[in-house]
């Protein structure tokens, strides 16, 4: 019953990681035609971050792990640090990638920008304790509860799903809003939506920034966790499987792509654990990356909008929520309906 | 060289006092080919003029830097009294000068409603206070974006149209949005790139008798056009391009005499 109750929460914690991260995506991709195929490096910033603010002086435990800062900042800071931090670090990248760049550019820009990523981590072993990567981050808010014990399993399932709903307030605030409109259009058609004032390139930056910053305090929700963190962790196929919960679930809309962080990341790689062993060890995790690209492609060809599509917004004609008609020069409220 | 055949032509020529548009000797190369090569022309406010001419005149062009989409190598737009030239389009929007597009360019997947709300100005709900006020800070402003864009979907006859899929329109319809979302926009001076190319007939001529009605409620509008009936119909001033040039200004009825104009373009 224990372990059940253990594997359970695990999944519950890393579902509301993978929430946090298609939110973020979708966000960019989904919303506003952004192709950040850096995503998890952003991620993997914000979880370093949170990781070196919390783990204190690099000379405890003897020593065995070099990395930057070594802070010891309290709870929740360390996550605000990782969200920060990655959004911080997306200006200059943005600044290059998003001004000048076609969309299909700015795809391969960010996929090399993943790359290097990884290799700067393993090679500069003093920032991150490169290939070996950090291990021993302490849990937060363990006073008084032993961190492997499942009372604080539980608990942290409640500190995930309360900031999944922090951040689901800031999301809705940008997808229900005029904001999210102007994002949609450029999406649908830069040179139009430019013709009519918008910034193009502002309205981009600012979801670059804002969404990788959401993927920074999922890093550091997920690190704070498992304690660890290295760069196998967050290779650049990692952000194809978030690509693929968001296409599969549906494009530009936050329910659908929460249905797929449920189906992807979690319910299909958790199911591939139960399949018999076949071929030689490993075959079935290299399999797990093909089936995903594959799945991306078929949804992609097949049923392109996702399993929950963007939603149509409509506008009451009414005054709904008083019932009321309005009043001669008073203005209809004009809510979306969906 | 520039052919002005009617001093008190309520626009083009040199402008004046009342003119709302100047374009000056614009020139911009493409790979050292001049596809525009010294256009100077006005435009008056409160009136429609067409810009015409052959394929390759320079037209698209002109518009491309009017607009802000192209810069050019050299020459001015000056706008509204103020220097625009170079400006990028979104501040030239954002100044009153709006243009709609050759090929359809709705939001495919906005609806109707949602095509012309992008185009209101000045929207509140489109600044990051938002993230932190929510919808309060934005919703007054749109309740009232919400019935201007009604207005102007009644007007024009798409009221029933609002909730579809600005992508599922047909081609005139499609036209139709466009030139509704450039009113979205309040603009000074709407410029129209071949507004009925690839209508049929009677949408165009529908398109046609709302463009007049614009011009008599005192819209200044810049029109590219092929159809020269259009033209004349719609037009108080026309301007002749061919070469990269402005070859002539006036009213239609006199360019059509014009042996230049008539080997430029009337009668190829």
């Amino acid at each position: 019953m224990n372990a059940t109750s253990y594997y359970l929460t695990t999944l519950l914690v890393y579902l509301g990681v993978d929430i946090l991260a298609v939110w973020a995506l979708n966000l960019q991709y989904g919303v506003s035609g952004v192709y950040n195929f850096a995503f998890i490096v952003f991620q993997a910033v914000g979880a370093y971050t949170a990781g070196v603010v919390t783990l204190g002086s690099p000379s405890q435990n003897g020593g065995f792990q070099h990395y930057i800062l070594g802070w010891h900042l309290p709870y929740p800071l360390p996550v605000i640090a990782g969200g920060l931090v990655a959004g911080a670090l997306s200006v200059p990248v943005g600044l290059v990638a998003l001004r000048k760049l076609r969309t299909d550019y700015q795809a391969m820009v960010m996929l090399v920008l993943s790359v290097i990523a990884t290799l700067v981590v393993e090679n500069v072993t003093g920032l991150f304790n490169g290939p070996a990567g950090l291990s021993l981050i302490p849990q937060p808010l363990t006073n008084g509860v032993a961190s492997s014990s499942l009372n604080y399993q539980w608990l942290y399932v409640g500190i995930t799903a309360a900031i999944c709903g922090v951040v689901y307030i800031f999301v809705h605030r940008v997808t229900s809003s005029p904001l999210g409109r102007a994002l949609r259009a450029t999406r649908d058609n830069e040179a139009a939506a430019e013709a009519l004032g918008k910034d193009v390139f502002r309205l981009r930056l600012f979801i670059f920034v804002f969404g990788n910053a959401i993927a920074g305090v999922s890093g550091a929700v997920l690190v704070q966790f498992i304690g660890a963190w290295s760069p196998g962790s967050w290779l650049y196929v990692e952000t194809l499987v978030v690509l693929t919960a968001i296409i599969v679930g549906g494009t530009g809309n936050n329910a659908g792509v929460m249905l797929g962080a449920l189906l992807v990341p979690l319910a299909f790689n958790e199911a591939t654990r139960y399949l018999p062993t076949i071929g030689r060890p490993g075959l079935i995790d290299a399999l797990q990356w093909i089936v995903i690209g594959l799945l991306g492609l078929v949804f992609l060809w097949f049923w392109p909008r996702g399993i929950i599509p963007e939603r149509r917004r409509r506008f009451a004609r009414q005054a709904a929520r008083t019932g009321d008609a309005p009043r001669a020069g008073e203005p209809q409220l004009a809510d979306p309906v969906v | 060289m520039t052919t002005t055949l009617r001093e008190d032509a309520p626009s083009a020529g040199a402008g004046g006092a009342s003119a709302l548009l100047h374009v000056q000797d614009l020139r911009r190369d493409f790979g050292g080919v001049w596809a525009v090569d010294g256009a100077s022309f006005a435009v008056a406010r409160g009136a429609i003029t067409s810009l015409i001419g052959p394929n390759g005149a320079g037209k698209s062009t002109v518009v491309g830097i009017v607009g802000g989409a192209i810069r050019p190598s050299s020459g001015q737009v000056i706008f509204d009294d103020e220097d625009i030239t170079s400006l990028p389009p979104h501040a030239c929007a954002r100044r009153g000068l709006v243009r709609t597009y050759q090929l359809s360019s709705e939001f495919a997947k906005l609806t109707v409603l949602e095509n012309l709300l992008v185009a209101a100005p000045d929207q509140r709900g489109e600044s990051l206070a938002t993230l932190v006020f929510g919808k309060r800070h934005w919703r007054e402003q749109e309740e009232r974006a919400v019935i201007r864009a009604r207005t102007l979907l009644e007007r024009f006859g798409m009221g029933e149209k609002e909730d579809e899929y600005a992508g599922n329109l047909s081609g005139g319809q499609k036209r139709l949005v466009e030139i509704m979302r450039g009113l979205m926009a309040e603009p000074k001076l709407l410029l129209l790139d071949e507004p009925m190319a690839g209508v049929n007939p009677t949408l165009a001529r529908e398109i046609e008798g709302y463009l007049a009605q614009l011009a008599g409620e005192g819209l200044t509008m810049l029109l590219v056009e092929h159809e020269l009936e259009v033209v004349e119909r719609l037009s108080q001033a026309v301007v002749v391009m061919a070469l990269g040039r402005v070859i002539a200004t006036g009213t239609m009825a006199e360019l059509r005499s014009r042996p230049e104009v008539l080997n430029a373009y009337l009668a190829g």
